[in-house]
């Protein structure tokens, strides 16, 4: 497996907020993750991410152990639920910040951008600074710079959580396209069935810092606990 | 209704803001050029041409740009420093009020508790002789009065670093760097590169404004320079008011001079340097 959470614990004081956090996810796969705020899944998300350090547990990225890894070395980018650009920084150069930091040369840091430009239908948008661009193209540029250095594992922190609906669609288009075009492997917070549904290739269910892994899609709608069925219901009561 | 509004606005300001400072000016002038004045006795030049020629002014001007310079770059590096260190330590209810401290002392008392600590009669002074590094009060150092301006940059140092601290903290939070760190430290940044291409460049662009206003004030510092700065070259401030006071009626105009071709520098200044940049500023 490309990357295997095992035995993951991690407490703020008295409380346990995530336990016993055991998974693994293929590579170029996505694993969305449902749960209610405040359930833990920012903190699994940041623990992963090496921004918070477990209590106990072992990450293993493509078999290697990383727990113990600074977070600039892990190569997993962490995206925050809203888009957090760089505000002294246009949206080229938001795109190029990862690349910039690894030296690569000019010519191909400028290349690189701008395929993502047009990846992310941003052509004519490079020299805007993040006030001049609308939600939407600011969490498109926030994926750019985070898919740009390649990074092994995304961590998608409910990124679609403050745009309109039809914005989240069209995002939710994007993101698809995008983890085909550019073989990504990532972990999708959400607290939108259908967005969990519609992104993962695989589901977990997340409560009060325990996470349920589903071994298939029918398996997770049928569990009463994840509300599908009582979704079901109620559209279906409207019938 | 809202133009209305809009109109006593812009009168206001004009009443309150553009016809004092003009009519300063037209005043400080027509005094320069000695067509007002007790002694003047119509249009002349030679008050110009004197000052101009003795070279008092520029200076005057230089030395006091230098030290508004040394003070605005320690205080503001400073600042910046002790936000990267200590801002958890800051955001505490008591070193907060500390931080605050300092702005309420005027600057005639940090001139004055500057000279008290630091003059060859000072406390400093008594503990060296007391410990034996020194046996007599001209063994000191020269630290106020002196030519390197010493007594006066550790003034101003007093009163704008915990501004700029406090300034720096704001924006600090305001524009969520504890988040954008991170970010960049998950796009791969170590500590310095985040230091380096997010805090400095953030911090640094929020505040330039602040930072030039400041500069500006320093250089036309008046009650610091007055206490601790030497007989000559002086800051422009303590020039301009010991020439305007002077018994010789000609140096009055020489005064009004000096007073304008400041007035005139800095406001040149100040709109090269924030008119072409303000949509840019306002942008970010």
């Amino acid at each position: 497996m490309f990357l295997e959470v095992q035995h993951i614990v991690k407490s703020f004081g008295d409380e346990k907020v995530v336990k016993d956090l055991n998974f693994s996810l293929s590579a170029k796969h996505t694993l969305s993750i449902l749960g209610k705020s405040g359930c833990g899944k920012t903190t699994m998300l940041k623990t992963i991410g090496g921004l918070v350090p477990p209590d106990s547990g072992k990450i293993l990225l493509n078999g290697e152990d990383i727990t113990e890894t600074k977070p600039e070395k892990r190569s997993i980018v962490y995206l925050y639920q809203e888009d957090l650009l760089f505000p002294h920084l246009n949206a080229f150069e938001n795109i190029a910040f990862g690349l910039r930091l690894k030296k690569i040369p000019e010519g191909l840091i400028k290349e690189k951008v701008e395929h993502m430009l047009h990846s992310l239908e941003l052509e004519g948008q490079a020299d805007k600074m993040p006030t001049q661009l609308s939600g939407g193209q600011r969490q498109r540029v926030s994926f750019g710079r985070a898919i740009s250095t390649n990074p092994s594992l995304l961590l998608l922190d409910e990124p679609f959580g403050s745009l309109d609906t039809g914005t989240r669609k069209r995002m939710q288009e994007l993101f698809k396209k995008l983890t085909e075009e550019f073989d990504i492997t990532s972990l999708f917070v959400t607290h939108d069935l259908k967005e969990a549904v519609l992104m993962g290739n695989q589901i977990g269910f997340m409560q009060d810092g325990v996470l349920k892994v589903y071994e298939d899609k029918k398996d997770f709608i049928q569990d009463p606990q994840t509300g599908v069925q009582s979704e079901i219901e109620f559209w279906g009561g409207l019938l | 209704m809202r133009i209305k509004k809009l109109n006593i606005g812009i009168l206001l300001f004009v009443l309150v803001g553009v016809v004092p400072f003009a009519a300063a000016f037209i005043y400080a002038l027509l005094y320069s050029f000695g067509i007002i004045g007790v002694a003047n006795d119509g249009f002349t030049l030679q008050f110009w041409e004197s000052v101009i020629t003795s070279g008092t002014f520029f200076k005057s001007f230089g030395y006091s740009f230098l030290i508004a310079l040394v003070a605005v770059a320690i205080s503001v590096g400073g600042a910046l420093w002790i936000t990267l260190k200590f801002r958890q330590q800051l955001e505490t209810r008591f070193m907060s009020f500390i931080i605050y401290l300092p702005l309420a002392v005027p600057g005639i008392v940090t001139g004055f508790f500057t000279f008290q600590l630091f003059s060859k009669g000072g406390f400093f002074a008594r503990i060296s002789h007391k410990l034996g590094f020194i046996t007599e009060a001209s063994q000191f150092p020269d630290l106020v009065n002196d030519g390197l301006a010493i007594g006066i940059i550790f003034s101003f140092l007093t009163m704008i670093t915990p501004f700029f601290v406090l300034l720096f903290l704001n924006v600090y939070k305001n524009e969520r760097v504890e988040e954008l760190s991170i970010l960049a430290q998950s796009l791969g940044a170590n500590a310095n590169q985040i230091s380096r291409r997010v805090f400095l460049p953030i911090l640094l662009k929020k505040t330039w404004v602040l930072i030039v206003l400041y500069f500006i004030f320093l250089l036309g510092a008046y009650e610091v320079p007055l206490i601790l700065g030497q007989e000559s070259p002086q800051m422009l401030s303590v020039l301009i008011i010991q020439e305007i006071k002077q018994y010789d009626l000609d140096k009055i105009s020489e005064g009004y001079v000096v007073a304008v071709l400041y007035t005139l520098i800095v406001s040149v200044a100040a709109i090269l340097l924030f008119l072409p940049k303000r949509k840019r500023a306002y942008a970010t």
